[in-house]
């Protein structure tokens, strides 16, 4: 299938989800499982990730920024400022594609091959908006509180780290992540990462639902939904970015 | 009843279905009978809309399914109960949960109502109250198909399509499947029609029969008729097991 014909049914699938629901109770307590397995249990990860880049990123800038010129505090400075900026909105956001991205494809893909998405469709359920659209709305729902997570972990990462590690002292740090501290960089970047689970959620859900074969095509079908949406978030990134900043 | 008319359908060029017109008999057990990549699950799939023909018509009862909005498919298939060749069971879900799932999405029904007419269709199928609350998984393949046959009878349909029920059970499960499907068709005067390759099915349950090779209706019988039909296809077909040639020839030197 060419890039046009992909566009054009991945909008189609989108009019599909975004239909009237047959039972909106059926749907809510769906939208509550999503929100626990899409998001509630990636906020390990999350934690985990955002510490160690934060702690990484603090000894890189310690161990390079040597020169007697620049003050000590820029380290805090820069950590806080990659991990708003870029780090915990569109780096953990491909990150999380990877997770989510590839359940969502897997799952779905599973359900074509196993009939259990026909069987839908033959009781009369939208099967798109039923299985796709509790999805979305859940990714959607949690990334920014996972953006706000990763900041956090990623500053403490740093706080710990740095100081114990004898790079950096922890009143250097903190003023460093408080010195020209712009609200609205936050804002900006939580609101970009809905944007992204709009797109780590949509496209891998595309990729699943259409998926024809066996396990194989549903393997492939999910490494081509990864590929695909982290690099629509890199583009989406580049847009968002010239546009709000 | 079911009638499709002229159905023509066509993947990449190559012709599956070619000109089948048949009717399907309320409160019978209709088979579509065929050799493998005979065009019977593309039928069945097309019947039910899973697959849009190329031409033709299908109608359900006196209602044009080929002509109707996407809306009024929904709302007809709401009519359709389907068991799929694999069962099409809902993995995240219990027993219990797979057949109060048609329930929850399109009844008001109390809870106790639901609960009593899940316990009645697990019942009418011969599944134990407690493998109610297990998955899937953890249940055998002729019970699973016996779960979707629960699923599939669980919002009272006058339609019931069985794609391969039998396929992957062992002779005797398979007998069970057979039997309960025909009694469920007559028991409750519903329309229904099964997609298989088994002659025992065939011979079981094949209250009219209708046999397609390469996509055409090569012919259309019962299951007394089979045995002595004069198309070649169908005697390939239908003799390739050598106990029904046996069977034949004791029935015509009277034995």
């Amino acid at each position: 299938m060419t890039f046009l014909a992909h566009t054009g049914r991945y909008f189609a699938l989108l009019g599909k989800v975004f239909s009237r629901p047959e039972r909106l109770r059926m749907y809510t307590a769906k939208l509550f499982t999503e929100i626990e397995s899409l998001g509630v249990n990636s906020v390990g990860l999350v934690m985990i990730l955002s510490s160690f880049i934060g702690a990484i990123i603090t000894l890189q800038l310690s161990y390079n920024l040597v020169n007697p010129l620049i003050p000590r505090y820029l380290v805090g400075l820069a950590n806080r400022d990659t991990l708003i900026l870029e780090f915990s909105c569109t780096i953990m956001a491909m990150i999380m594609t990877g997770k989510i991205g590839s359940n969502i494809a897997s799952e779905l893909g599973t359900m074509r091959v196993t009939e259990q998405i026909d069987s839908l469709e033959i009781m009369g359920v939208n099967s798109a908006c039923y299985l796709i659209m509790p999805k979305i709305t859940a990714v959607i729902f949690v990334f920014p509180f996972l953006y706000i997570l990763s900041v956090f972990c990623g500053l403490v990462g740093g706080l710990i780290v740095g100081p114990a590690m004898g790079a950096i002292s922890a009143a250097d740090y903190l003023g460093g992540i408080r010195y020209l501290f712009v609200p609205r960089f936050v804002y900006l970047s939580a609101f970009k990462s809905l944007f992204f689970g709009f797109l780590v959620s949509s496209v891998p859900a595309y990729f699943g639902y259409y998926v024809e074969g066996g396990a194989f095509e549903v393997g492939a079908a999910s490494t081509r939904a990864v590929i695909n949406t982290n690099i629509l978030v890199l583009v989406l990134d580049l847009i968002l970015t010239q546009i709000l900043f | 009843m079911v009638r499709v008319e002229n159905l023509y359908k066509s993947f990449d060029g190559k012709t599956v279905l070619n000109n089948i017109t048949a009717e399907f008999s309320q409160g019978q057990t209709n088979l579509i009978i065929g050799k493998s990549g005979s065009g019977k699950t593309v039928l069945l799939k097309s019947i039910v809309g899973l697959h849009e023909v190329d031409s033709g018509r299908i109608f359900y009862g006196e209602r044009d399914f080929t002509g109707m909005s996407s809306r009024e498919r929904k709302l007809l298939r709401r009519e359709i109960g389907m068991v799929f060749q694999g069962g099409a069971l809902f993995d995240s879900l219990t027993v219990a949960e797979n057949v109060r799932f048609p329930l929850d999405m399109f009844t008001t029904q109390t809870a106790t109502e639901k609960q009593k007419r899940i316990d009645f269709c697990l019942d009418r199928v011969n599944i134990a109250r407690d493998v109610q609350r297990l998955s899937p998984a953890e249940i055998s393949g002729g019970m699973q198909k016996r779960v979707a046959i629960a699923r599939a009878i669980v919002l009272n349909p006058p339609y019931l399509f069985c794609d391969e029920p039998n396929s992957g059970l062992d002779p005797e499960t398979a007998k069970v499947i057979d039997t309960l499907i025909y009694g469920i068709t007559t028991e409750f005067n519903i329309t229904t029609i099964v997609n298989t390759h088994d002659m025992n099915s065939v011979m079981e349950i094949g209250d009219k029969i209708l046999f397609i090779s390469e996509g055409q209706v090569e012919w259309t019988g019962n299951k007394t008729e089979i045995l002595y039909a004069g198309n070649r296809k169908l005697q390939e077909f239908v003799f390739a097991n050598h106990q029904y040639r046996q069977l034949r020839d004791d029935k015509r030197s009277g034995i």
